[in-house]
């Protein structure tokens, strides 16, 4: 296999988990809410991956574990900065140190079964026959699901309301919308798309799990959505791009450079979008909590 | 006049009240942290007693002890103020890890190249420290200030940008060739902060904090600086320059925070290597949260470092895994801000939305 394809094989790899953990980021936040504790979603859908696809023998209900853990994380989020609400940033800042501490200590406790490799995970050979087996089989979900995010935001009416709770908490309520309840929902959707891309990474990619695994992903991800100015299928862009980036560092020496010098690229990027168009395209409501009438 | 007016009202009238409803939220969640411990401690199957004993024997139980949650206390409690006189004027300082890096990076530098006695050196040093600090909070000021950029984002890219940087450095030009792990090279003995256990570091900070009060509760600064994160617009109408007031506030406290990395540098660590930081920046905020001001900073942070000297300890001793340790330390500051944010205790201290 050439030299290019084996390069876009592993990009495709890297930008997988970050696409889940993108898209439930721009479904919190076009609902209103800053997702900060994405970190902590991820690295507790990483570590129930493992432990589910260990426990079961089987990697798709590790993958399973992994969206449900991310899922009870984001309805901890939502009754901690939609419900009380208490502030969204260091609730999240706060969640993540917190999550950090829980899964470290849950896999020490189960250390005998999830330090083992999990089983690969591959789709059947009737559905992705000959060479196409080589492409991670969760990188056809993340463009289906970033396809099913665009459509689901600006075709659906469920998708408007989820936009308009973000954009003016007024009118929303005006127009008789719960807003509460479209944040809340909105969470535990971006909490479990933030599981799935810590199963992805885990039991989709390194098939293990170790302290702080994630190492910042969720907030390349956060990145990523940033620098797509909240927009699904640009998101998926972004993060092919910034996988990119981390695959070349990977490769760092062969290329020349220092990898944390590739590794900075992501942030660097998202600063100079971020300069260029300030806070023109953000959910008006994001990071604002919603006291209700 | 009657923006003064406003504003201390607002403080006399949550007044006393608003202070020991806090205190009791705050023995309340702290509590509840605790029994949580004492819960997963009998999961792992180990008695309650002999966990926390470790955990008080590591924390406090020792001089030596003592002296490590003192020094380990100083980033945190540097951290916290770095977090805490920005949001002062509402504005979330999320880069304090970064700075605090950049600050060590800086600081080692001059302690490893500058040809001058300790006495000039150490204290340029610090002031290398302190600017690297403040200058990586400048982009995030920059695009607030002229982009309205959220500062959330461009303080946390800001870190991450940062620590990459940093390990680029220490990886590569920075490396000390004599060692086998990436580092820069170590700080001469000389021209370490003295003192001892308890370095020059623990007492800079400590007047560090009383300033920031200080400066926070009893200057025009302070005020100005209340006014700001109260109702800008107001403030801007009564005649306090906004924007000068925002960017002061910034720079000054990731300067404190660029300090607080110069301290562990020629204090406490000697090299800046890979994986030689522990999240300061991220533990400091949960001690500005905890502390609430500049004075209470002191406290949450020496909190935060009990459990995390104890921790240590508690796995040694008792097998209980030290990883703990971060549930610990943001436990009771989420259950803290949850319990503030319920309605009952927003009556009780009159406070608004945001913690």
């Amino acid at each position: 296999m050439s030299g290019e394809i084996e390069f876009l094989l592993a990009a495709l790899r890297t930008a997988t988990p970050l696409a889940f953990v993108a898209l439930g980021v721009l479904l919190a936040e076009r609902a209103g809410v800053l997702l900060m504790g994405v970190e902590g979603v991820m690295l507790v859908g990483a570590f129930a991956g493992v432990l589910g696809a260990v426990i079961t023998g089987d990697p798709w209900l590790g993958v399973g574990w992994g969206v449900a853990a991310g899922l009870v994380g984001g309805l901890v989020l939502a009754v901690l900065t939609v419900w009380l609400p208490a502030d969204q940033v260091v609730m999240g800042l706060a969640f993540n140190i917190g999550c950090a501490g829980i899964t470290s200590f849950a896999f020490r406790l189960t250390a005998s079964s999830t330090q083992k490799l999990t089983p690969v995970l591959a789709l059947p050979e009737w559905l992705a026959p000959g060479t196409l087996v080589v492409v991670p089989p969760l990188a056809w979900l993340a463009v289906a699901f970033g396809a099913g995010t665009w459509f689901f935001l600006q075709r659906t009416g469920p998708g408007l309301i989820l936009r308009s709770s973000g954009h003016s908490t007024y009118a929303a309520r005006a127009a008789g919308i719960d807003v509460r309840a479209v944040r809340a929902a909105a969470l535990a959707a971006a909490g479990a798309l933030g599981g799935l891309g810590g199963a992805a990474l885990t039991v989709g990619w390194v098939r293990s799990f170790n302290d702080e695994i994630t190492l910042g992903r969720g907030f390349i991800a956060l990145a990523a959505v940033y620098f797509a100015r909240w927009r699904p299928g640009w998101t998926l862009l972004a993060c092919l791009l910034f996988g990119a980036g981390e695959a070349a560092a990977f490769r760092a020496q062969g290329l020349g450079g220092n990898p944390h010098l590739y590794l900075m690229v992501p942030y660097i990027l998202t600063l100079l979008v971020v300069a260029m168009t300030g806070r023109a395209r953000a959910p008006q409501e994001a990071g604002r909590p919603y006291l209700g009438a | 006049m009657t923006l003064a007016a406003v504003l201390r009202g607002e403080r006399g009238r949550a007044g006393a009240r608003a202070v020991w409803v806090n205190a009791a939220i705050l023995a309340l969640c702290l509590a509840v942290s605790l029994g949580v411990l004492a819960g997963l401690s009998l999961a792992v199957g180990q008695s309650v007693a002999p966990v926390f004993a470790a955990l008080g024997q590591g924390a406090v139980g020792s001089p030596q002890a003592l002296a490590s949650t003192v020094r380990e206390a100083v980033p945190i409690a540097l951290g916290g103020l770095a977090f805490l006189v920005p949001l002062r004027a509402g504005f979330f300082n999320i880069g304090g890890q970064g700075q605090l890096e950049i600050g060590a990076l800086a600081g080692l530098l001059v302690a490893l190249h500058l040809p001058a006695p300790p006495g000039v050196a150490i204290p340029l040093a610090m002031l290398a420290a302190a600017l690297a600090g403040a200058a990586a909070a400048v982009p995030a000021l920059a695009l607030k200030v002229s982009r309205g950029a959220s500062e959330v984002t461009t303080t946390i890219m800001l870190n991450f940008a940062i620590v990459e940087f940093v390990l680029a450095m220490v990886t590569g030009p920075l490396k000390d060739p004599a060692v086998f792990f990436s580092s820069t090279r170590a700080v001469p003995e000389a021209m370490r902060l003295p003192g001892g256990d308890i370095h020059l570091g623990v007492w800079l900070a400590l007047v560090i904090a009383i300033a920031m009060f200080w400066v926070l509760r009893r200057t025009v600064f302070g005020f100005e600086l209340e006014a700001v994160g109260g109702n800008a617009p107001a403030a801007a109408a009564s005649g306090i320059r906004v924007t000068r007031v925002l960017v002061i506030a910034v720079l000054l406290a990731a300067a404190i925070a660029g300090v607080a990395g110069g301290i562990q540098a020629l204090g406490v660590v000697h090299r800046v290597a890979e994986g030689w930081s522990k999240p300061w920046g991220f533990v400091g905020i949960l001690a500005g949260l905890l502390g609430g001001n500049a004075l209470g900073v002191v406290p949450a942070a020496l909190l935060l470092a009990m459990l995390e000297t104890g921790g240590r300890h508690m796995q040694a001793m008792t097998g209980v895994p030290a990883a703990l340790v971060y549930l610990l330390q943001s436990l009771p500051v989420i259950l803290y801000l949850a319990l503030r944010a319920t309605p009952f205790a927003r009556r009780l201290t009159a406070e608004g939305a945001r913690a």
